[in-house]
């Protein structure tokens, strides 16, 4: 994360308080720089977490029968999961469905999503892959 | 952000159809701080180390595998070589180091642990003719170390009393594992021009510049590729070249991917992604596949060299365009045992040592798990090393040879060394002698750089 100028100028203003006016400026430089510093890594840490989204994309597919949207959504709904785009086609007698899902305000995690789906799955006797947007993110987007 | 029916349908047909996975995330741990003031506190420190960065690997990583449902093959671990902390040792107590390491690996349960090696292109250290002398005990008494031993590079020439050394070495390593197929040699690598970033086992180690602990990773793909190459039909080799750098820029991007958040979870710096083309021996994962889908009737067919430099440069600039970190090896893997084609053209005899040889000029990673005959003179043996160094250092790239020995067989057998390591027909190698030449010793000088012809 980028800190402005403007946060910098606060930054030096609160420093120079609390070391005092007579403070000599190297300390208040080096007290910015590691409070700046400090700032910089606790928002922005190891590793690139910015491409990160709660989106997960999931992909279904198998022999079409009534039902399979309805299992799959009221899944979702009751974990609280946001549908943000479905799309689907009909192939002679199979279907495949693609679905991209916000899970931020999900109670459960990826994981246990997968789990429940892996149920349904077998219930319904249909494929269904679970992915973290991320990977087609970086596949697909430069 | 929207992505296109075609998109999201590509990705899954490459991890679910086309065996795309990551073939390694290799964690990478100095152990130049663990010397003891004997071997005993030696052993307890290493052991304490690799715990200490190792012991979540496996776990980390299965997490990993299941939020972005790409599947990771291999969790492995590369040290520090291990003759340069631990020079003061000799060769009985580099075992029991060994055997450490080992015990470490299998605590973690990782199934190979890299970097009991030495460099020594330019020549020995006490320490590193321990090391060297002890390299068949260790291969008898482990299960997962993996040793390498670096005899040649651009800058220092090829040191052929290493590549002689080298070439016993392996002949008594085949011998005291002669009860597991000689399973012992597949452990061991001759390297020339070794990277100090390779995440891909038995090769692998923590080169001495890297920082105290990275993970490095390895990803795969030959099925993709070949799929793609199939998909585009009869195409020029312009646009196939644009075929195959369209798929490796998305296979690197997702490899990229995975390791970096494997590296987060573990809270320590990413380091590379080794684009490296890797085969299996399961089916439809094969570079031989490759080669064949672009048009040569069998690999070792007039103009299979031409196809793989063609490969591996279209792998190479897909690569470094879809990251920044490319590393290791970074080429195409054509291991004899590893690959279900490779197998059969050797089978059928399409595919010789001296065409095998040809085509590690253009591609990594050299001479890579073949088979002979257990009765193989040393010298020969030091010949084909010597061979594949000196491409090595001449196009100023790596090169290595993996060569196994099979204690009891002869041409026409075949070794099964189970897993990943495949099977291995025994190939023919010249009976013509090279004692004469590598008995000389001494060192190959460094070659020019300038009249590159």
């Amino acid at each position: 994360m980028k800190i402005t100028e403007e946060e910098i100028r606060k930054i030096t203003q609160k420093t120079i308080e609390s070391l005092g006016k007579s403070a000599p400026l190297e300390k208040v430089e080096r007290e910015v720089a590691s409070l700046i510093k400090e700032i910089e890594t606790s928002e922005n840490p190891a590793g690139s977490s910015e491409i990160t989204s709660g989106k997960i994309i999931l992909t279904s597919f198998g022999i079409n029968h009534p039902g399979i949207v309805a299992s799959i959504t009221k899944s979702f709904s009751d974990n609280l999961c946001d549908i943000l785009d479905i799309s689907q086609k009909i192939l002679g007698d199979f279907y495949t469905m693609i679905m991209i899902v916000d899970i931020t305000k999900s109670l459960k995690d990826l994981r246990s999503i997968q789990e429940e789906m892996n149920k349904i799955s077998e219930e319904l006797k249909i494929k269904i892959y679970l992915q973290h947007e991320d990977v087609f993110r970086y596949m697909h987007r430069i | 952000m929207s992505y296109e029916f075609d998109e999201i349908v590509e990705t899954i047909k490459m991890t679910e159809l086309e065996n795309f996975d990551i073939r390694t995330v290799t964690l990478g741990i100095n152990l130049r701080d663990c010397i003891g003031s004997d071997i005993k506190t030696t052993k307890n420190k290493v052991y304490e180390k690799i715990l200490k960065y190792g012991r979540h690997h496996v776990q980390y990583a299965s997490e990993i595998e299941k939020t972005y449902g790409i599947s990771i093959a291999n969790k492995r671990i590369a040290v520090t070589p291990v003759s340069i902390p631990f020079d003061c040792f000799g060769s009985d107590e580099l075992v029991e180091l060994a055997v450490t390491l080992d015990k470490a690996a299998g605590e973690i349960g990782v199934d190979y642990i890299a970097g009991y090696s030495a460099l020594v292109q330019k020549g020995f250290s006490t320490g590193e003719l321990e090391l060297i002398k002890s390299i068949p005990e260790v291969m008898k008494a482990t299960k997962r170390v993996c040793s390498s031993v670096n005899v040649a590079s651009t800058k220092a020439g090829i040191n052929i009393d290493a590549v002689n050394m080298m070439s016993e070495i392996i002949k008594k390593t085949a011998e005291v594992t002669k009860d597991d197929n000689s399973v012992g040699c597949a452990k061991l690598v001759t390297y020339c021009n070794i990277p100090e970033d390779n995440p891909f086992v038995a090769g692998a180690f923590h080169g001495v510049s890297e920082p105290e602990v990275t993970l490095n990773v390895g990803i795969s793909g030959p099925g993709v590729v070949l799929d793609a190459i199939k998909e585009a039909g009869n195409v020029d080799l312009q646009k196939l070249a644009e075929v195959i750098k369209r798929t490796v820029f998305k296979t690197t991007r997702a490899g990229e991917l995975i390791g970096r958040k494997v590296a987060e979870k573990h809270g320590i710096p990413f380091g590379i992604v080794d684009i490296s083309l890797a085969p299996t021996p399961a089916q439809g994962d094969s570079i031989a596949d490759v080669l064949k889908a672009m048009g040569v009737e069998d690999v070792g067919a007039p103009g299979t060299t031409a196809a793989l430099a063609m490969l591996n440069d279209a792998v190479k600039k897909a690569g470094l365009m879809a990251s920044s970190s490319v590393g290791g090896m970074s080429g195409a893997f054509i291991p004899v045992s590893e690959d279900q084609g490779m197998i059969s053209a050797v089978k059928s005899g399409n595919l010789t040592i001296e065409k095998l040889e040809a085509m590690t000029a253009v591609c990594s990673v050299g001479l890579d798990m073949i088979a002979v005959a257990g009765d193989i003179p040393a010298a020969s043996i030091a010949g084909i090393i010597a061979d594949e160094c000196a491409i090595g250092i001449i196009n100023d790239k790596t090169t290595a040879v993996r060569i196994i020995p099979v204690y009891g067989k002869t041409v026409g057998d075949s070794v099964n060394f189970g897993g990943l390591l495949g099977e291995a027909p025994v190939m023919k190698v010249s009976r013509l002698k090279s004692d004469n030449f590598v008995n000389r010793g001494g060192r190959i000088p460094a070659p020019m750089r300038s009249l590159t012809n």
